[in-house]
């Protein structure tokens, strides 16, 4: 196979990316930037900047902040202590916390509203052991904690192959010259992890913000993020217009933490996931 | 030893938090009683009634069916474009790999939309949308699988190949396929878990009547969970289980494990095939039936399904019969021409709209034998069609209050007062619908449910803005289960749901307030799209036979509008208010007009302003 042949290859990726990937990107693009009528328009711009959108917009990074901050916490120590994890089959130790993951996303949100609920299981056992119960279901407090649930694998992930590559010697030299634990984390493991972190970071980031299933789920139709206006714009108020320009601002947060991913991140498989 | 035991509670604790929630649905599987509290002895009947329950079974079906031919198809191009671009310049690469980025990285409603856009431009919406769209997120994952593995073969070797005299395909079999057959599976498997996973982009490009498991599981989720949804759950956690110790297990021994993955891999790849082609026969089996076939849509769960078993032995006419859940959907989507049926059945204003927009065809009453056995009373409510000839009415109800009797008296209720009263606070469920949520805002300021005065509708969000607060959440599908469960003790809701409601639990109520509530009719009528005129028509007149009407209410339980039905129900059944408005209850009800665009896109906005306070 020469050179020129092999090429030929990808030819039938560059049509169906053209077809399925571009095009569609362009419609949105159409949509967003006509009114109704089909002439060209910013009106659908000028009517999503408003109170209602704001809100919906700082309500879905304020939620997503949250959300990848959480997730941060809670699995880059989770990963440290896997890595140190003295057990020959590692891999075993990582699907049992990834296998929660293989089951269906929406039977994972199915779970959390039988556990949150009024009468669930969780207060039940709550008041077995004499504790006041907990009413969040239906609060922003739901949806992050359906939406921390939903996405620590993707943060655990890629912090803990970053974490496997770092090598015994380099930590056990570092000790050799003195260093403590705390300088050995901040100054050797932190900085070798730092593009784990950022992919994790993004990686729970973009979906959080975008979510709208989960918000409506278990928040009870009273959590309007962002990804729920443009549900609404198109499968019910029948507005595609400025459901389109409420796209492209989405795509412009997405691109800004791609971008913000980039600048972190050097090697060469930065676009592999885990 | 303390940062030992600390680091074993915190693993311990976070294994918790990932699988109290997968454990308790087990153990809930086995529950004979309903309640998730209590446990009301061993079953299985959980795990019977799921794989009877066809709603499901379709979907398992559908999902494995997508997920198969979307990875099959993805790997194969995948692969290919992967050793294209292996085989490409420096700049050449990062461009094919930047495009690779977009589906992957992009949000997924963004990617979803996109392709609803582009599909409902030139084609209907349905399973080779929902296809074509798998395939084009699944490919970066098998790119990404495979391009390292490229990277690491040595070309050195396929190039000698070549010159020893094997042709291309031969050197690529022999040569280049065993240093990257793992990456290639891999990927497969990628595709595999991406598919059988996605709900986003696969709610926004299916079409009415396709449904995967995740799809399925959304809207019932809003309905309700039913217990057959802890056995599913139960039983796909088991099979994912099983699969992973299994390749883990050989992974770790190395008794020659390529053999045992290769079985593993041909097991799945067996499972994924027969079950697609057990769906393809059976949708064969669905849709060979000849010329003489009606495409149906209806509410979700909105008939009797023998029904159409007898309709179709009598007549020998075969019914495509699909479901939806949204008026505004359906409507988006028809508009859209994403859709094309005989027959359709929906809510009054959305038909109020489409005989404006002269998308109806009439129905010729004369055709319809069983014509007069429908209530005149409600062909006069029929204000919506007003020449009375686009429609048949199949069942009406009221929107009302639904209260449990434990916190609530008659009298308490018997106003739309309560609702707006400090002491609901925290155990109120608001209709989540927009225009119904406004109805009562509406009557309370003293107008019509269907006035349009935009200073009238400003005034009405004020009062549900002051209600918000005491809201507990908005709910449409799930408003029955809630209240069934004790999880709020007053609903704004339809008076079907509120009958569903009551037989489950005693202590439910339902009223229609003295100050007048929404009356509304669904009803039939066959769009400009209609292909099969005459059998719509038949199918019509079979819906509208006395005994047919009977079997059909017992199974929806909402008002008929047929005179026997009314007459021949069951005496408890005729006294339920919920089931049978009595007159004085309609007499102050209103049917919904049709609002003018400007109007119904300003009500949205107040909604959504609404909702983000």
């Amino acid at each position: 196979m020469n050179k020129r042949t092999g090429r030929l290859l990808a030819g039938p990726y560059l049509f169906w990316m053209i077809g399925f990937v571009i095009l569609p990107l362009l419609f949105v693009f159409v949509y967003a930037f006509t009114n109704s009528d089909g002439n060209i328009s910013l009106e659908a711009f000028r009517t999503i900047f408003t109170a209602t959108n704001a809100k919906a917009i700082g309500l879905s990074l304020e939620l997503g902040l949250l959300t990848t901050v959480i997730c941060l916490l809670l699995a880059y120590p989770l990963a440290m202590i896997l890595n140190g994890l003295k057990i020959k089959s590692q891999s075993f130790i990582v699907f049992i916390f990834m296998l929660p993951m293989w089951m269906n996303f929406m039977l994972r949100i199915l779970a959390w509203k039988q556990l949150l609920n009024k009468n669930g299981v969780l207060n039940a056992f709550l008041s077995l052991l004499g504790l006041p119960g907990i009413d969040i279901l239906n609060t922003p407090a739901a949806v992050v904690f359906g939406m921390v649930y939903d996405f620590l694998p993707f943060m655990l992930l890629p912090i803990y192959n970053a974490m496997s590559r770092i090598r015994q010697d380099w930590i056990e030299a570092a000790r050799d010259l003195g260093a403590g634990n705390l300088l050995i984390l901040v100054r050797i493991i932190f900085p070798l992890t730092l593009s784990g972190v950022i992919s994790g970071i993004v990686m729970v980031f973009v979906p959080s913000l975008t979510s709208f299933a989960i918000s409506q789920i278990l928040g009870g139709g009273k959590v309007l993020l962002i990804g729920n206006v443009i549900e609404q714009d198109f499968m019910q108020g029948n507005q595609w217009n400025a459901g389109s320009s409420l796209s492209m601002i989405l795509m412009i947060f997405v691109l800004l933490s791609m971008a913000i991913m980039n600048l972190f991140q050097h090697d060469e498989e930065g676009t592999q996931l885990w | 030893m303390v940062k030992k035991t600390l680091s074993r509670i915190y693993i311990f604790l976070i294994f918790l938090f990932l699988y109290a929630p997968i454990l308790v649905l087990a153990v809930l599987s086995f529950n004979r009683s309903d309640s998730r509290v209590s446990w009301g002895g061993f079953t299985l009947s959980r795990y019977v009634a799921c794989f009877e329950s066809e709603s499901i079974m379709s979907a398992f079906a559908t999902t494995l069916e997508i997920t198969f031919c979307s990875a099959v198809i993805a790997t194969i191009i995948g692969t290919l474009a992967a050793m294209g671009i292996s085989s490409m310049k420096k700049r050449g690469q990062a461009i094919y790999l930047g495009a690779t980025n977009i589906p992957l990285l992009n949000a997924d409603i963004v990617t979803g939309i996109s392709m609803m856009l582009l599909f409902v431009r030139f084609t209907n919406l349905g399973f080779v949308t929902v296809l074509i769209a798998h395939i084009t997120f699944n490919i970066p994952y098998v790119i990404l699988n495979v391009l390292p593995k490229l990277k690491q073969a040595n070309r050195s070797t396929y190039e000698a190949a070549l010159d020893l005299g094997a042709s291309p395909v031969r050197a690529f079999f022999t040569v280049t396929w065993p240093e990257i057959r793992s990456g290639v599976f891999s990927g497969f498997l990628m595709a595999v878990t991406m598919s059988l996973d996605d709900f986003s982009i696969t709610y926004f490009t299916k079409g009415a009547g396709v449904n995967t498991l995740s799809t399925m599981l959304y809207a019932q989720l809003r309905k309700g969970i039913k217990p057959e949804l802890y056995a599913l759950s139960t039983i796909l956690f088991l099979t994912v289980l099983l699969l992973l110790i299994a390749t883990n297990i050989n992974g770790d021994k190395k008794v020659d494990n390529r053999l045992i993955r290769r079985v593993i891999s041909a097991v799945i790849m067996l499972a994924l095939f027969t079950g697609s082609v057990f769906v393809l026969v059976q949708q064969h089996r669905i849709s060979g039936g000849g010329d003489r076939t009606i495409t149906v849509l209806n509410y979700g769960k909105y008939i009797d399904g023998e029904l159409l078993d007898r309709f179709e032995r009598e007549t020998g006419i075969t019914v495509k019969y699909e479901e939806y859940e949204e008026p505004e959907e359906m409507y988006t989507k028809y508009k859209a021409g994403a859709i094309s049926y005989d027959l359709i059945c929906t809510s009054d204003y959305i038909i109020e709209k489409l005989i404006e927009e002269d998308e109806l065809l009439p129905i010729d009453d004369s055709q319809l034998t069983n014509y007069e056995n429908i209530d005149p009373a409600l062909i006069e409510m029929s204000t919506f069609d007003p020449s009375h000839q686009y429609t048949i009415p199949y069942f009406y109800g009221t929107l009302g209050i639904l209260y449990n009797t434990k916190d609530y008296s008659e009298d308490q209720v018997k106003s739309w007062d309560l609702i707006w009263d400090k002491q609901v606070s925290g155990h109120l469920i608001m209709t989540n619908s927009v225009r119904d949520a406004f109805s009562p805002a509406l009557i309370a300021c003293g107008y019509s449910i269907n006035d349009t005065d935009p200073a009238h509708l400003k005034e009405a969000q004020m009062v549900l803005s002051r209600q918000k607060p005491m809201v507990s959440a908005y709910y449409v599908d799930e408003t029955a289960n809630e209240m069934i469960a004790e999880n709020a003790s007053l609903a704004v809701c339809y008076s079907g749901e509120a009958a569903l409601a009551m037989d489950e639990n005693e202590h439910l109520k339902y009223i229609v307030p003295d100050e007048g509530s929404n009356l509304w009719i669904d009803s039939w009528f066959v769009p400009k799209s209609c292909r099969n005129y005459q059998d719509a028509l038949t199918f019509l007149d079979f819906l509208c036979d006395n005994e047919v009407a009977l079997q059909n209410f017992e199974y929806v339980y909402y008002a008929s509008p047929i005179l026997y039905v009314q007459t021949h129900m069951d005496i408890d059944d005729r006294l339920n208010s919920a089931i049978n408005p009595e007159n004085r209850v309609t007499r102050n009800c209103e049917v919904y007009r049709a609002l003018d665009n400007d109007t119904s896109a300003y009500l949205n906005t107040l909604w959504q302003e609404l909702k983000s306070q």
